[in-house]
């Protein structure tokens, strides 16, 4: 009696084990896990007066003012194996009743540009502010470079210039960096 | 990062948890480790040991919410599109668990005299893990912040708990009276790695201007995050050897230690029906060496960075605009890094369940079990409702079994159990128990139902162990 309650026991232990697997699955479908997030950022910003772009004290024009910020977290390895792409969008609010060219120059720690944009913005006036907006799309080679600097040089130029000029320039952007980690 | 990070979550995580529910155990008299889940049973032996390291084994994986089914299911359906269904449906409230017990020593024995008490005592280890769907952090590593402008990532929604700790116990049991049968038992706990963050508070949110210097406002508010480990510093940079000696070492006493208590009781209405609860794990453990916590409070909003084109002579290097910026969150969101001790209560359990006996006498000899003190003797036929809850970092867990216990003899007894909790309503298990001379192994397992296909099971928990017992 005991030997058969025995037998009884091991056989439903071996069918419990025997019948209980995995069906219908496919792990290697891990293989194929992409994360795909899509980041908004703020990037830069300024605010601009008339008065930058005159040098009171010797009564002359300043046509061309730069500024320089590292933007470290570019030029990481890490970064550069996932981004896929970025969006750039630069809004750009002028009450000064001069047009500009803008310049965005990435560059690398000895200083070599990696990768340029330029756009314009549209003369305004104080009462009636214009908005031009610029939008520069990079695609994973553009990018590629991109992450290759370490900083960006930001270069306003202004076609002519007075002490009585008045107004003030803005920017606003953002970028939006499309990452894949596989 | 973020990938190993989602697979630990999503896939690991996927694969199990419940509880530590051991319905199937929980008064089945005929095994020792009853005495484990209510020190108060009515024990019917003069003396049981366990096989050591072979007396008990208990393993419970399991998911509140989703199955390994729902992600790997061989359907065509591309992966990362089931997981971005699976990371919508979750919510922070779904969690994962891994549980596992493994009896190194267990014995106890009847001390007869003018007052016959049943003492019994051991050790064995544990390994316990929770880990709460973080879902809006996994829904901002998955898709990123881009459709989701206005939404606060609550860091609420980080909570887990991770815990290896071995148990030393010694209890005592004993008859106070016809009906009732009370018992204690007192725990010492000694932790071997700890880690946990629960409780954190703040949020992460983009918003869209007006108002804003610039086209979003990147916010964190209110942040207050914490991780704690215990026992993991001493272990950085050591061979796989000398960690395995060290965490010997804390397995016998060497670790941060704690102190606890279970209680329990049963209370025999009449012949037939009876009333049995407990409560288990009623402490603490006190990490006081070897600990070290990462805090982050604060709160910080970010524009991006604000060119002002300052004025400069010749060679004069412009704001260090990148560096003010971390210097700023570092400032404003602090990471400090503590060595302070700190108490934490260990997971506490109740048991409840009413019992109806029915059916002949096991053995048939009569109405008095003699050995026991004039206990009502066993039926073969036992049947009930039990009741479990446990305390989680959330809140209470609950789950209601009723069960159906059939001995044929003194050889075979097996056990049904059909569990409801928030997570499933079709988990049959059942277990087997069998008794030759005095030798006794037992096999008990869950969610039978699911296990021909365990892919498609929310939890699967298996007790099996080996023990002498003398009647």
């Amino acid at each position: 009696m005991e030997t058969n309650i025995f037998k009884l026991f091991f056989l439903l232990t071996y069918t419990l084990l025997c019948v209980s697997c995995f069906e219908d699955t496919d792990f290697n479908q891990a293989n194929e896990l992409v994360v795909r997030p899509e980041i908004e950022l703020d990037l830069i910003y300024f605010n601009l007066e008339a008065s930058k772009f005159y040098d009171y004290t010797n009564n002359t024009e300043i046509l061309v003012i730069k500024d320089t910020t590292d933007l470290d977290f570019l030029g990481g390895n890490d970064i550069t194996d996932i981004l896929k792409g970025a969006d750039f969008f630069f809004e750009f609010t002028n009450s000064i009743p001069r047009g500009f060219n803008v310049s965005f120059d990435f560059l690398n720690q000895a200083d070599v540009s990696k990768y340029l944009m330029q756009t314009t913005v549209a003369s305004g006036n104080q009462d009636a502010p214009v908005v031009s907006y610029f939008v520069q799309s990079l695609d994973e080679p553009q990018i590629k470079e991109l992450t290759k600097a370490k900083k960006v040089l930001v270069t306003v130029t202004i076609p002519s210039s007075s002490q009585d000029l008045s107004g003030v320039l803005n920017l606003q952007s953002k970028t939006t960096y499309y990452l894949q980690i596989e | 990062m973020i990938k190993k990070f989602l697979f630990i979550y999503l896939f690991l995580g996927i694969s199990v948890v419940v509880c530590q529910n051991k319905q199937l155990l929980y008064n089945w008299e005929v095994t020792p480790q009853t005495l484990l889940l209510n020190p108060g049973s009515i024990v019917s032996g003069r003396f049981h040991a366990g096989v050591p390291l072979g007396s008990g084994f208990h393993f419970n994986v399991g998911s509140s919410g989703v199955s390994v089914f729902d992600v790997f299911a061989d359907d065509g359906v591309d992966i990362n599109t089931k997981i971005t269904n699976t990371i919508s449906r979750l919510s922070s409230r779904d969690f994962f668990t891994v549980n596992q017990q493994l009896d190194v020593i267990n014995f106890g024995w009847l001390s007869k005299g003018f007052d016959p008490m049943y003492f019994s005592g051991g050790m064995y280890q544990e390994l316990d893990v929770i880990a709460y769907f973080p879902k809006d952090i996994a829904l901002l590593a998955w898709e990123g912040n881009r459709n989701y402008i206005g939404k606060a990532f609550d860091f609420n929604h980080i909570s887990a708990r991770a815990d290896l700790l071995t148990v030393y116990h010694f209890g005592v049991n004993k008859q106070v009276s016809k009906k009732l049968t009370a018992g204690v038992r007192f725990k010492l706990y000694s932790s071997m790695v700890s880690v946990s963050s629960t409780r954190n508070k703040g949020a992460f949110k983009t918003t869209l201007r007006p108002g804003s210097v610039n086209i979003y406002e990147h916010t964190v508010t209110d942040l207050d995050a914490e991780v704690k480990t215990s026992g993991f510093i001493s272990l950085d940079g050591l061979e796989q050897s000398q960690v395995s000696k060290k965490l010997l070492g804390r397995a016998l006493l060497g670790g941060n230690l704690g102190i606890g208590f279970d209680a329990g009781m049963t209370y025999q209405f009449d012949k037939q029906l009876s009333l049995t609860a407990s409560v288990l794990d009623l402490g603490a453990i006190f990490h006081t060496k070897d600990t070290e916590r990462y805090k982050a409070s604060g709160d910080y909003t970010l524009d991006g960075i604000e060119l002002i084109f300052p004025e400069l002579e010749n060679d004069q290097s412009t704001i260090p605009y990148y560096d003010n910026l971390e210097d700023d969150i570092v400032r404003e969101i602090p990471v400090d890094t503590l060595n302070t001790g700190y108490t934490q209560l260990r997971p506490t359990k109740i048991n409840a369940a009413l019992h109806y006996n029915f059916g002949r006498f096991v053995g048939d000899k009569g109405g008095c079990n003699c050995k026991n003190n004039g206990t009502i003797q066993k039926r073969v036929s036992q049947a009930g409702f039990q009741y479990y809850s446990i305390f989680r970092p959330r809140g209470l867990q609950m789950a209601g079994t009723l069960y159906y216990t059939r001995s044929f003899g003194n050889t075979l007894s097996i056990k049904t159990t059909y569990t409801l909790d928030r997570y499933s309503a079709k988990n049959i298990g059942a277990g087997m128990f069998l008794n030759i001379a005095g030798v006794n192994l037992f096999l008990a397992a869950d969610n039978l139902l699911q296990m021909s296909n365990l892919a498609k099971a929310n939890s699967v928990s298996l007790q099996i162990g080996l023990n002498y017992i003398l009647n």
